[in-house]
């Protein structure tokens, strides 16, 4: 029995993955904080739990993400955007293109038969298409970032934002709540100027009607239906879409 | 142009002495005065350098003090200042960097800005702007910069060359815009005669131009060793060895720079000695300013067994005999062709390529010729006349070429708020990686 492990120290959260045979066997989603290293280890040491598993049992450790280097621990690191690409071949052969909706970062990014990246795109410095879009609507709605999705499927009359600004889209938002606007239409209209935002890194990129969503932006239905709306065709969610690159990155590990 | 503050491992010899050439063009606006030197602020690529060299005026080029600054990371107080006066900080940081500038020895009253990098530029006796480049402050920056130096005469002069149209046959125009060019450049004669009080020397104008030829050649010459496999030079270098050709052409020191570091380079190529061992992909500077702050990039890419043997950036010229220019007496009219002809002898190929542009079939010649596996682009966002076309050349190469790796890089020329180093190397890493995937699918 041979276990790896993939750690992907992300902005937001830190995921770690581990698989036998290609196979995931346990996971764990810890908040990064301010310290990289120690949720990577906490991330680890959580994963491990599940299996009765401890450190020695890991036969080689891959980090990625943005702060991959602080997980001190692995034997290698490799960008993020080829561990999505890798983690989602395993999860579904027949995707192409891959969406990762991240707390920071949006990518699109095309792959070919073995999971590995073809073409990819980020969005610039600019939240608009991001997570931190969700967080900064949450805040401002006073609902959890997990209630978004569901609160915006209520919605009937979304509201039409102006811009994908994620800064102006926040006083957009207190304008229209001072307007008497729902919550439900702020969201789904926020969740619209997403969509078209992320349409435009597809585009970009180059679309492909088998496209998966993965990061924690695909834990957001209401998001999602917006994205197929947009790209007219109906996403593949991973089960834990926030541990795709770490997956792909034990993946990685057991090839190493 | 420049080198860090921290130290960067250079390639060559010959980029290692490239500071104290900068220093050295800086320095000399500052002694101009006691030498009875008049002082010029001159932009790049302005067709004017050897007008100004024939009638020994000091050119104090815009864009190296800023690089200057910027590779110091000393700008930022520079670029407040010209925002403080409602400057945008949108625009060139070139041009608010050195505006910043003048505001500074404008409220000083001083000929000398205190505290400048590298001793700043010298105040200039005038300003000789050339706007042919299509960039908007290439014709407000001169402007904008009198405005602070209210007493320093202005001459703003166009270079212009033909637009590519794939159904317009260029060559019937060109004689029209280098008509064009030469009288330009002729007004500048006539305003740097009445500003100096001295009569144009043309004879010594003709050897300049002559000089600067020879200098065109052997720089490309030069270059072209770098196709040799591993590269002996890449890019990194390139943003310092281009520093003769941009801001030193038409002098003796220009060319025996190039001569030297032709030498240098041979015997790498002759010794199999690489930028980087191994040396695992190629690529190619496609288009864009570098980050002049941020110039250990490219080792980054180094790092990971990127090499670029072959940049468009600065590499502003080309060998004469390919421009196969009209033979003409008139040093001005000569200059006025090198210029067009710089610029349109891509145009007859693109033509043959349905779909093409003159600046993606140069990419692809440089592709082919160097062997390149992938191409990274930098987007600087104050810079629009370049980089607002960078995707459409990305788009347009896929279309007409090959599904080669692209990276498209974004940040700034002078201001470090627009640069992401853990973004900008996480780009990079999964370029290499996509470039690496490249290899193996295409065997």
């Amino acid at each position: 029995m041979a276990f790896f492990l993939g750690i992907d120290v992300g902005s937001g959260w830190t995921k770690a993955a581990i698989c036998e045979d290609n196979e995931l066997k346990s996971y764990a989603i810890v908040p990064s904080g301010g310290d990289y290293k120690k949720a990577a280890k906490e991330a680890t040491n959580l994963a491990l739990k599940k299996l009765n598993l401890s450190v020695k049992d890991i036969k080689c450790t891959v980090a990625t993400g943005y702060g991959a280097t602080m997980a001190d621990f692995a034997n290698d690191v490799i960008s993020d955007i080829s561990c999505h690409a890798k983690g989602i071949s395993v999860l579904f052969s027949n995707v192409r293109t891959v969406i990762d909706i991240g707390a920071q970062f949006t990518r699109a990014i095309t792959i070919d038969n073995d999971g590995r990246i073809i073409n990819f795109i980020m969005n610039e410095k600019c939240a608009g298409g991001s997570g931190k879009f969700l967080q900064v609507t949450a805040r401002i709605l006073h609902v959890n970032i997990e209630e978004l999705g569901r609160l915006s499927l209520e919605s009937k009359k979304p509201v039409e934002f102006t811009t994908a600004c994620a800064v102006f889209a926040e006083s957009e938002a207190i304008s229209r709540i001072s307007e008497g606007a729902r919550p439900e239409d702020i969201v789904a209209g926020i969740h619209k100027a997403m969509a078209s935002k992320i349409m435009t890194l597809v585009t970009r990129v180059g679309m492909n009607p088998d496209y998966a969503v993965t990061g924690g932006g695909g834990k957001d239905i209401g998001l999602v239906k917006a994205i197929d709306n947009e790209l007219r065709s109906k996403a593949y969610i991973p089960y834990e879409p926030q541990i795709t690159a770490a997956l792909g990155a034990a993946i990685f590990a057991s090839s190493k | 142009m420049a080198e860090e503050k921290k130290g960067r491992a250079l390639a060559t010899k010959a980029a290692a002495s490239i500071p104290k050439f900068v220093r050295g063009n800086l320095a000399a606006t500052i002694k101009a005065k006691e030498e009875g030197k008049k002082v010029a602020y001159a932009y790049i690529a302005d067709g004017q350098d050897e007008i100004m060299r024939a009638m020994d005026i000091v050119p104090a080029w815009g864009e190296s003090f800023a690089g200057v600054c910027a590779a110091k990371r000393d700008a930022e107080k520079y670029l407040q200042k010209a925002e403080s006066d409602n400057f945008s900080r949108s625009l060139c940081t070139y041009a608010t960097c050195t505006i910043g500038f003048d505001m500074i020895r404008s409220e000083l009253g001083v000929d000398i800005v205190p505290d400048a990098p590298w001793g700043g530029m010298g105040r200039p006796d005038m300003i000789l702007g050339s706007a042919q480049l299509l960039c908007d402050p290439r014709f407000k920056w001169p402007q904008a910069t009198q405005h602070y130096l209210r007493d320093v005469p202005i001459f703003v002069g166009a270079m212009y060359y033909p637009p590519f149209d794939p159904k317009l046959n260029h060559h019937e125009q060109e004689k029209f815009y280098v008509k064009y060019c030469t009288e330009e450049l002729r007004e500048c004669v006539k305003f740097c005669e009445k500003h100096t009080g001295k009569k144009m020397d043309w004879d010594r104008l003709a050897e300049i131009v002559e000089l600067s030829d020879k200098t065109w050649d052997l720089f490309i010459d030069t270059y072209e060793l770098r196709k040799a496999i591993p590269t002996p030079m890449d890019t990194g270098d390139a943003m310092n060895t281009m520093v003769p050709l941009t801001f030193n052409l038409g002098t003796q020191e220009a060319y025996d720079f190039y001569k030297q570091l032709y030498d240098e380079l041979q015997e790498k190529v002759k010794n199999k000695e690489g930028v980087v061992e191994p040396e695992k992909y190629r690529l190619i500077w496609a288009a864009g300013l570098p980050s002049w702050f941020a110039l250990g990039d490219f080792q980054y890419f180094n790092s990971k067994g990127a090499t670029f043997p072959v940049e468009v950036t600065y590499r502003g010229c080309e060998k004469i005999e390919r421009l196969e220019l009209p033979k003409t007496s008139d040093p001005l009219e000569h200059i006025a062709w090198r210029w067009v002809r710089y610029w349109t002898h891509w145009y007859d190929k693109a033509r043959k390529r349905p779909g093409s542009l003159p600046k993606v079939e140069r990419i692809i010649e440089y592709i082919e010729e160097y062997k390149c596996d992938g191409v990274v682009f930098h987007s600087a966002f104050s810079c629009r006349s370049w980089h607002a076309g960078i995707i459409h050349q990305a788009e347009t190469l896929k279309k007409v070429y090959k599904e080669i790796p692209i990276l498209i890089l974004e940040g700034d020329i002078v201001d470090i708020s627009s640069y992401n180093e853990a973004d900008t190397h996480n780009r990079i890493d999964a370029f290499i990686e996509a470039v690496d995937a490249y290899k193996s699918r295409m065997g």
